[in-house]
């Protein structure tokens, strides 16, 4: 019996379809988190799952049983709110308190509920505070203390940590992962930070305009993304994506080709359905560029970020027809393991190992092939 | 059952609050308003059967003189009152400032606001009262004689609408104030920046700003101003011979005292499509100020 | 700040436009100063035209103990309180309720509804009154204070629902969705999320409505023909016709129907000013 079952929910807001067939199987104790950018559905789908937002198609189970139709506070769902949503009248222990309260469970269950939520958040002290009186971290663990009280099936946590500055971020990460460990309840977890969802997640969800484009574990969508927009989207700095074109096929690989760089043979899935001729997408994560004093093709230097032990380039190498760039057409990024001393303008020689290409193409943008060294 | 109320009680929940609003006001406010109009197509006395007559009652309304003279009036009232807004403006400006005593001295200046209109219209018949009210005594301060405002036919709807600014300055004073308050303290330093003063200052930084203020001013003024009917009825009754009656009075008057039922929901109905005009402005606004917040 | 705040230093410069404002204040208010005046002098001086010299002789006690021992004034006032404090709770439960539902539940027609409750508001009372006055009649209502508070519930309704909406639509959304998925019904969410936090918006509305109910004229005396329950408002119009020339007894019966609003405004003039202020500011 699985934790949660989502089987084809669709979700409209008039003409609008927020959520367009999601189905997903989440297994009791797994951490799922899911990505995806800004407006894809992120928060519509955990509201759905919440029974906050009526679905307009669609069955959800928890632990076995339809709760399609069922009242929020009836699912055994609890839920954490990115402005943390605490009742700002009510002190932390009644904040904490309340959902009990509205079951109206008895008082000393209340308190014994509070008590051991307030130890597992370090939150004793502050029990008698109103949430004004919290710092923002403070306000962050009430809000998932007032989750646990409940002892819910299923956590649902919308972007719990984007009101937080970086220094907190990093440490509620670690204790929300900590708290994750010691209850072993299902938690699903929705952010659209990529490094979160890597750190955190048993499997990530990545969705996209309302459609999960791909499910499965951080390495598995970073070494084996099934698209283009996973590809792009997991993975930092982001995936180097050019132009290329096929220039022949033969049984079990192609031979791609692309400004500045020599043709190349890769070996594609059977059923990539690839013709000679066909444009498809080279992709190249900027760890797999290299830089040598010659060879390679030529590009120049448009800005520098030295951070610390590593050093990113953003080079200019015009021919190139670079697809989807964050810093403009022409423009590759560029991942060095190590200090290099180089100033804007400086002319570089870029090598790309053809190995470590991935290769998209097709309607879907889908992937033709991943990097053998993987 | 109590499953069926757990399932339900999302939509019923909210129908059971909301009903009590609803029911009374659709009744007693919608309803009978619609039924006015209705009214206005009978002859009534309120007692005896009510007798069709279409359009009868607004025939004889155009051939009212008393009908021109009360829709004369209450133009005259919307002409007046629009001095409420600058005035407003103009004392909320001469108080916006921050010095010991000032709270005090704005808190005296909203009371006409919270005044009965009734209470107003006796202050001011007082103050017009000829020989020994007050502007009786200023007059005869400067050895002239006040003339006997509410008894001189050409004058008298003008005291009255002056009496019933006064609340209204008022309350656009209040409004402008809150609005000067919630002035961005940014843009006006931007606009001494780049050299605006005084009522440079006024016309192209501080009131573009106050756009929503004015606005509320205005139309609430103008629905104020043809609403009016305390003050006539207290302080003139429509007199000196129905030369300051408005639709409202002469529709109350027409109704309560001639019990022509009919006829005075035909003159309601007039005075109700003329502010429709404003109604229907006023709540374009409002409500699409409030989707944009929304 | 505009205008430009005068500088703290400039003493003679700050004292000089404080004795302009006070001058201008004086004026404002010299017909109010007038009843007040008015209000405490004997028959004789006001007969003479003694309006702002010294008084020959105080009336001030007289006036006031003769109002209410000469008048129905103390069966006035009694009767507007009867009809304002029920009609006030009656108008905070049902727009609170109405506000709320309006505000945080969406259905179809909802923004009609609103905006029937907003333009009602706006109707001039001519347009309602025969209907009004005749189902009043049929009720067995009429010249009772019954017919008034259910006017007054049913009209300030509309303006009071549009107010407790907007605050409530304020709200954060995020608060009725916590409360939601922790499980609470709607009951549940009103009593223990939506009333603690509305309550200075109920404390401005209220004074408001006290107000606007208070000085209600038109639905007194269309409504009420009995001295018994006719309220202040009507009260001071009928002493007008019965004591025309008795200028101190009227000016001192007008300062009794004015001191309550007056004075419920000087307690709370905060939340009267953001009640009478709010949607004109924001937007
Ligand atoms: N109540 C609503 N009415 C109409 N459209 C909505 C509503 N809520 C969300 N949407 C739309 O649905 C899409 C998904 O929203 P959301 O789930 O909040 O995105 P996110 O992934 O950023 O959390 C957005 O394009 C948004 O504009
Ligand atoms: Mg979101």
């Amino acid at each position: 019996m699985s934790s949660l079952e989502l089987h084809h929910i669709e979700k409209s807001y008039g003409s609008y379809h927020a959520l367009r067939g999601i189905d997903l199987t989440v297994e009791q104790g797994e951490f799922i988190v899911m990505v995806g950018p800004s407006g894809c559905g992120k928060s519509t789908l955990l509201k759905s799952i919440a029974g906050l937002e009526p679905i307009t198609s669609g069955t959800m189970m928890i632990n076995g049983r339809d709760v399609t139709h069922a009242q929020p506070g009836d699912r055994g769902i609890a839920m954490v709110f990115q402005s943390y949503a605490l009742y700002p009248h009510m002190t932390v222990a009644q904040n904490m308190g309340f959902g009990l309260r509205m079951a109206k469970r008895p008082k000393t269950e209340i308190e014994e509920a509070v008590t051991k939520a307030a130890q597992i958040l370090r939150l004793t002290d502050q029990l008698e505070k109103l949430p004004k009186q919290l710092s923002g971290g403070q306000r962050q663990r009430v809000a998932i203390g007032r989750t646990i009280t409940r002892s819910p099936e299923v956590f649902l946590f919308d972007e719990p940590l984007s009101n937080l500055d970086a220094a907190l971020r990093t440490q509620m990460r670690v204790e929300i992962s900590t708290l994750h460990a010691k209850l072993g309840a299902t938690m699903i977890y929705v952010t659209h930070d990529q490094v979160e969802a890597m750190t955190m997640a048993s499997r990530i969800v990545v969705l996209n305009a309302g459609r999960i484009e791909q499910v499965g574990s951080p390495l598995e969508l970073y070494r084996n993304p099934d698209n283009f927009f996973v590809a792009g989207f997991l993975g930092a700095p982001r995936m180097n994506f050019f132009a290329g074109r096929v220039v022949q096929v033969s049984t079990g690989h192609v031979t791609v080709q692309c400004p500045l760089v020599e043709p190349f043979d890769v070996a594609v899935v059977d059923n990539a359905k690839l013709a000679a001729g066909d444009s498809i997408t080279i992709g190249a994560r900027p760890e797999a560029l290299g830089i040598g004093s010659d060879g390679g093709f030529p590009a120049k230097v448009h800005l520098v970020e030295h951070l610390g032990r590593e050093t990113i380039l953003y080079a200019d190498a015009g021919a190139l027809q670079t697809i989807g760039s964050d810093t403009g057409t022409g423009n590759l990024t560029v991942h060095l393991p190590d200090v290099a001393p180089f100033t804007k303008g400086d002319p570089v020689h870029l090598r790309f190992d053809p190995a470590d290409a991935y290769l998209f193409g097709g309607d879907e943008q889908a992937t033709l092939s991943i990097p053998k060294s993987i | 059952m109590p499953n069926f109320w757990r399932q339900h009680r999302g939509w019923i929940a909210p129908t059971l609050f909301i009903m009590p609003a609803v029911v009374l006001f659709g009744v007693v406010i919608v309803a009978s308003s619609v039924q006015s109009l209705w009214i206005s197509l009978h002859d009534w006395d309120g007692m005896s059967p009510m007798h069709w007559v279409g359009l009868g009652n607004y025939q004889e309304l155009f051939r009212d003189p008393q009908f021109f003279t009360s829709l004369k009036n209450n133009c005259i009232w919307l002409v007046v009152f629009m001095l409420a807004p600058p005035l407003g403006l103009g004392i909320a400006l001469l108080v916006n400032q921050q010095i010991r005593g000032m709270r005090l001295v704005k808190s005296l200046f909203f009371i006409p606001l919270v005044l009965a209109s009734v209470a107003v219209g006796v202050v001011f018949t007082w103050v017009y009262t000829p020989g020994f009210g007050l502007l009786a005594l200023v007059f005869s301060a400067f050895g002239a004689t006040a003339p006997a405002l509410l008894s001189d036919e050409n004058l008298v709807t003008f005291a009255v609408v002056f009496a019933a600014l006064w609340p209204q300055v008022a309350f656009c004073m209040v409004l402008y104030l809150a609005g000067l308050n919630s002035l961005s303290d940014d843009l006006i330093g931007a606009g001494q920046v780049d050299g605006a003063r005084g009522l440079n200052m006024l016309f192209h930084v501080v009131l573009p700003q106050l756009t929503q203020v004015t606005f509320i001013a205005i139309a609430i003024t103008a629905i104020g101003a043809l609403r009016s009917f305390d003050m006539v009825s207290v302080m003139t009754q429509g007199g000196p011979f129905g030369s300051s009656s408005v639709l409202a009075y002469q529709m109350y008057e027409q109704s309560i005292f001639s019990y022509r039922f009919g006829y005075g929901a035909a003159i309601a109905s007039v005075l109700f499509a003329i502010m429709l005009v404003f109604i229907v402005w006023y709540l374009s606004r409002i409500m699409r100020a409030d989707d944009r917040g929304a | 700040m505009y205008p430009r705040p005068i500088a703290p230093n400039a003493k003679a410069h700050r004292a000089l436009y404080m004795g302009l404002v006070i001058a201008i204040l004086l004026a404002w208010l010299a017909p109010l100063c007038a009843i007040i005046l008015t209000s405490m002098r004997a028959p004789k001086d006001i007969a003479t035209g003694n309006l702002w010299g010294w008084p020959t002789e105080f009336g001030l006690v007289d006036n006031y103990v003769g109002v209410f021992t000469q008048t129905p004034m103390a069966r006035f006032f009694l009767n507007s309180l009867m009809i304002t404090i029920p009609s006030v709770l009656g108008v905070l439960i049902l727009s609170t309720l109405a506000g709320f539902v309006l505000s945080k539940f969406k259905f179809r027609g909802s923004m009609l509804l609103f905006a029937v409750f907003v333009g009602g508001n706006f109707l001039p009372a001519q347009i309602m009154m025969i209907p009004v006055r005749d189902l009043m009649v049929r009720l067995g209502l009429y010249d009772t204070t019954y017919a008034l508070i259910i006017f007054h519930i049913a009209f300030q309704t509309g303006f009071a629902t549009l107010f407790m909406r907007n605050f409530i639509a304020a709200l954060p959304n995020e608060l009725f969705e916590a409360a939601r998925a922790e499980g609470a019904s709607p009951a549940q969410i009103l009593i223990h999320v939506v009333l603690p936090l509305v309550r200075p918006a109920l404390a401005a509305l209220a004074i408001l409505v006290f107000t606007f109910i208070w000085n209600d004229y038109f639905w007194a005396v269309v409504l009420t023909i009995s001295d018994s329950v006719k309220p202040v408002t009507a009260g001071l119009a009928n002493l007008r016709g019965q004591y025309v020339s008795a200028w101190n007894t009227i000016s001192a019966a007008t300062i009794i129907v004015a001191v309550p609003p007056v004075v419920m405004f000087f307690l709370m003039q905060r939340h009267f000013i953001a009640g009478l202020t709010m949607g004109a500011v924001k937007g």
